[in-house]
């Protein structure tokens, strides 16, 4: 069952885990032979615009599979254990437009739990309490479209969180937000210890608020490691 | 624009999603059937007027939702006064006032999620077609939340080419109108992909 274990302890769970991944859209190859193996609890993705971190993100929430390599995310198989994939893997985009499906706050969050086989009454406290968490309980009933686009983040983020994910990929969840929903939607994905989290960002403070980072260059990983020693890497590697 | 729910807990607002859309829709049906007469419009305006003094729903809310269809109103009007005659254009006007007011009230006083499973409860003989009933109900629902991003997209486009000088030319609105509502239905199916539906 999904999110048993509040805290997972990294080391003991299996975390993520490619192999010689390709990844082809259309006619180009997006990804080339990636290999990677992370363990620790919060991931930063960094890299240039069109590297292939969204890819890599879609990669490992199961939105695209490998064209070569193997992929292993919570030792799951992304496309032959989807089902099982869907249940611990919550996902946030950058634009929250195209997260909310439900008319209204409330229904939106609900949403998320329709395929759990929960008692009604359970699936409407854990709404509530979600709401609650994410200082939206006062929206409940509002129009989930009329929402501030920090608003709608965060319901975003509530409709991920209310299922109790193992592990929520985000990327680039604080694009379109200013400096104190930002900061708000961050500390929501980091300070949360019972979920691991892939952070693809371009706030390079925010990625080093992470415990390990990888950077993308050009369709393939290059470093993996501390975030200050990635992030230096990645200002070097830039030609201005 | 879609009507939205509004919480209360007038009567109905209490009465369950089913027996409600039923008995609604008995009144549209009885609507529908009346003749094209003067007493009869005053009838349908009557049943209407009664079905939202309820408290809950109220007449302020009738008129707001007159307003939204006000278009299809005139353009029923128009047409009837041309080829039918005032008699029949005030009835027949009345009956596709009276229709969309009373789908309004069904829509603002459920909860979309009540709605979403009566729809999926009431398309239950689908199945017997091999449609899935529960995803039949989704797509409605999904198609009415996503009507107000539409409107928002063809309001950027339209300000984008205002801004630029363009004119109310069609094709340069279709195009990026276009590519933005298809990305959109890109993201929005994978965000459902993510959220769990299969
Ligand atoms: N569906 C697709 N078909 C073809 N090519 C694609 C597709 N999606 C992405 N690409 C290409 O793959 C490359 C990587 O895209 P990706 O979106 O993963 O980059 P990114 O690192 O997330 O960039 P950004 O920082 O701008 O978001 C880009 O060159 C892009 O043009
Ligand atoms: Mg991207």
């Amino acid at each position: 069952m999904s999110g048993v274990a509040p805290g997972v302890a990294p080391g003991t769970a299996p975390g993520i885990a490619l192999q010689g991944v390709h990844v082809r859209l259309g006619d180009t190859d997006v990804l080339r032979d990636v290999t990677l193996s992370l363990e620790a609890r919060t991931i930063a993705v960094v890299g240039e615009n069109g590297s292939g971190k969204s890819t890599l993100a879609r990669l490992l929430s199961g939105l695209v599979a490998a064209g070569d390599g193997t992929v292993r995310v919570l030792g799951l198989d992304p496309v032959r254990q989807a089902a099982e994939l869907r249940r611990r893997v919550a996902v946030i985009f950058s634009n929250p437009d195209a997260q909310i499906v439900m008319p209204t706050v409330a229904e939106d969050v609900a949403f998320s739990l329709r395929t759990e086989k929960l008692p009604r009454a359970e699936k409407a406290e854990r709404v509530a309490a979600a709401l609650d968490r994410f200082g939206l309980a006062e929206l409940a009933d509002r129009s989930s479209h009329d929402l501030s686009g920090g608003q709608k983040q965060l319901l975003a983020l509530c409709g991920a969180f209310v299922r109790r994910p193992d592990l929520v990929v985000a990327d680039e969840p604080t694009a379109y937000l200013d400096a104190r929903n930002a900061r708000r939607v961050a500390d929501h994905l980091l300070a949360d210890a019972s979920h691991r989290l892939v952070l693809v960002t371009h706030d390079l403070r925010l990625a080093q608020r992470c415990e390990t980072a990888v950077l993308v260059q050009d369709g393939t990983v290059t470093q993996v490691g501390d975030p200050a020693q990635v992030i230096a890497t990645y200002e070097a590697g830039i030609r201005w | 624009m879609v009507t939205l729910y509004r919480p209360g807990n007038g009567p109905w607002h209490r009465l369950p999603a089913g027996p409600k859309t039923a008995l609604l829709l008995l009144v549209v049906l009885g609507v529908c059937l009346l003749p094209a007469t003067w007493w009869a419009a005053a009838v349908m305006a009557a049943v209407c007027l009664a079905c939202y003094a309820l408290p809950g729903a109220g007449l302020r809310e009738l008129g707001r939702q007159l307003v939204t269809v006000r278009w299809i109103v005139g353009l029923t009007l128009a047409g009837q006064l041309v080829f039918l005659g005032p008699e029949s254009a005030a009835a027949n006007t009345a009956r596709v006032a009276v229709a969309c007011a009373l789908a309004a009230l069904l829509a603002l006083t459920t909860p979309a999620t009540e709605l979403l499973e009566t729809i999926e409860r009431a398309m239950q003989p689908l199945a017997l077609l091999r449609i899935d009933p529960q995803r039949a109900a989704l797509t409605l629902s999904v198609t009415l939340s996503t009507l107000p991003v539409l409107a928002g997209l063809a309001r950027d486009v339209r300000e984008a080419q205002r801004a630029r000088g363009g004119g109310r030319s069609l094709r340069h609105f279709a195009m990026p109108f276009l590519v933005m509502a298809l990305k959109h239905a890109d993201q929005l199916g994978e965000a459902l992909v993510a959220r769990g539906v299969r």
